[in-house]
């Protein structure tokens, strides 16, 4: 069975980098460029993972991680954040979610889908 | 008018001068013996190096020290026998003095450090401090006054200077951590936004290299490998940038654990075997048996050998040779890299660690380098409690690099 994913960034292009190597990987893949639009999808759509850019127009990527996993239907989707930031603070804040991971910007184009696919389950 | 009334009233009911004595003293003169006495306490006080005054009980003036005359521009005939107040054309009346005078002493007979700040016509304002005495004469009823003056204008400016200084420093304090907090924040966020693109140029790039969606004729591999490579080296940049400016401000930590410098030594030197072949150069390793583990951060340590070795690589012209060694040095692993390349002129040495220094020859153009490689691994190993240094010849001598790194560290764990 083809693996469902969401993708959440405001950068089109990054967005569509992640889309294709997800798509080239056999995965479907969903997208959204904003936070609350991240939050919809993943409530209404099966999902086998979601991959969250962590600096969003609208919402900070781990506030969209906190809802969903407030909820029965969507606190276990895995979430892979994927952020430029370098800073600890953001990962200190991502570490006390569950069921999440983080792979750093620039993405390792070779190497991605076999992450993600490493998250799910 | 109330205190010249007072020291007025005072006079008339004082008794007779030393000069009116009883016969009962031991048949000395008396008159001699005042004198004496006087010379002797005259001489006290000129010796004393503050502005001293005696007083009667009238508060005239009987006596001051020599130091009295220089401090106040005075002159003897206008304060011998003068009401204190009355002193350098009534400069002297001063509400503070007639309170210690007339109030305090009467009551406490002594004082100490009480402070009062007047401005003379003469010396322009001064903080003094009055010490006071009141001494009973032995047998007679009259009193004297010791009035000892210290001119504290001086200090009390010295006092107000400093705690401007120390306002200001303070303040200069704040406003550094401020702007080292703006650095960082503004380094952090510029990181984000350069990574941001460069995720897109890289990615792109590496996935049409890589021919994912479709084959690439020649020229448009060469491209877009041109645009990867260019894209990997910002992306160094920014990463090391970024270091620089963590271990700057304290901020980069060591993850430390036990690691096998002999096989650290070893994986960086197959790493840089490739670069060593394309350019024809010999590598020479001189790796001691017996090097124990040592404790460090392992990324860290092997990126400051990477530096080195890469940097050797660059340096050297085909056909040369580089080198690493590597050796117990008491309670430090020593290890030098080395090479016959193109070396440093002496008048380069110092810019080698001020970053984005790039040895300026013919030959430096064609290399890839950020400038930052030497500089960042120094820090790295003094981070560790290491030392890093370099020598050379000269230009086209050749370079040896030597660091140190502890074998047990002496960083606090973290």
């Amino acid at each position: 069975m083809r693996h469902r994913a969401l993708v959440v960034d405001d950068n089109p292009n990054n967005l569509m980098l992640v889309k294709d190597l997800l798509e080239a990987a056999d995965f479907e893949v969903l997208e959204a460029e904003t936070g609350t639009q991240g939050l919809v999808l993943a409530r209404t759509e099966k999902l086998d993972i979601l991959i969250l850019d962590v600096r969003l127009p609208d919402l900070r990527g781990s506030e969209v991680a906190k809802q969903l996993r407030l909820s029965k239907e969507t606190r276990d989707i895995p979430i892979v954040f994927v952020t430029a930031s370098v800073m600890p603070e953001g990962r200190d804040e991502i570490k006390t979610i569950a069921n999440t991971a983080f792979i750093g910007k620039p993405i390792n184009t070779r190497t991605f889908a076999k992450e993600i696919l490493s998250f799910i389950r | 008018m109330k205190a010249r009334e007072l020291a007025v009233g005072l006079r008339t009911a004082k008794a007779p001068g030393p000069d009116g004595k009883g016969p009962d003293d031991k048949g000395l003169d008396p008159a001699r013996s005042a004198t004496k006495s006087q010379e002797y306490s005259e001489s006290i006080i000129n010796t004393i190096r503050e502005p001293l005054i005696a007083l009667d009980q009238d508060l005239r003036v009987v006596s001051v020290s020599r130091s009295f005359y220089e401090v106040f521009k005075a002159k003897p005939e206008e304060t011998i026998g003068k009401l204190i107040y009355d002193l350098g054309n009534k400069q002297w009346d001063i509400p503070r003095l007639r309170e210690l005078l007339e109030k305090i002493l009467p009551q406490k007979s002594t004082f100490d450090d009480y402070e009062v700040e007047h401005d003379f016509a003469d010396i322009g304002r001064r903080t003094m401090l009055l010490n006071a005495r009141q001494i009973q004469r032995v047998l007679g009823k009259e009193r004297i006054i010791l009035l000892a003056i210290e001119d504290i204008t001086a200090r009390r400016e010295i006092e107000k200077g400093l705690e401007t200084a120390r306002k200001e420093l303070k303040q200069l304090t704040n406003e550094l951590k401020h702007t080292t907090r703006m650095k960082s924040e503004f380094l952090a966020n510029m990181s984000h936004e350069l990574r941001t693109p460069l995720n897109s140029i890289n990615g792109f790039s590496e996935v049409l290299f890589d021919e994912t969606f479709g084959p690439l004729n020649e020229k448009q591999k060469k491209y877009v490998n041109n645009v990867l490579t260019s894209g990997r080296h910002l992306l160094l940049l920014i990463n090391q940038i970024l270091d620089m400016s963590k271990v700057e401000a304290g901020k980069m930590g060591l993850a430390l654990s036990v690691v096998s410098i002999t096989g650290l030594l070893n994986e960086i030197s197959m790493l840089v075997a490739d670069l060593v072949s394309k350019k024809k150069l010999q590598m020479v390793l001189e790796i001691a048996d017996d090097l124990p583990d040592i404790e460090a951060d392992e990324l860290k340590a092997r990126e400051i050998i990477y530096n080195l070795l890469s940097n050797a690589v660059k340096f050297t012209m085909e056909g040369g040779t580089i080198g690493l060694r590597a050796k117990r040095a008491g309670p430090d692993i020593l290890i030098e890299v080395w090479d016959n390349g193109i070396g440093i002129a002496p008048e380069n040495m110092d810019k080698l660690f001020e970053g984005f220094f790039r040895v300026d020859t013919p030959f430096s153009r064609v290399t890839e380098g950020t400038g930052l490689g030497l500089p960042l691994s120094r820090k790295l190993v003094e981070l560790h409690g290491g030392k890093l240094g370099v020598v050379s010849g000269g230009l086209n001598k050749g370079t040896v690099v030597s660091l140190t790194l502890p074998i047990v560290s002496q960083m606090a764990p973290k």
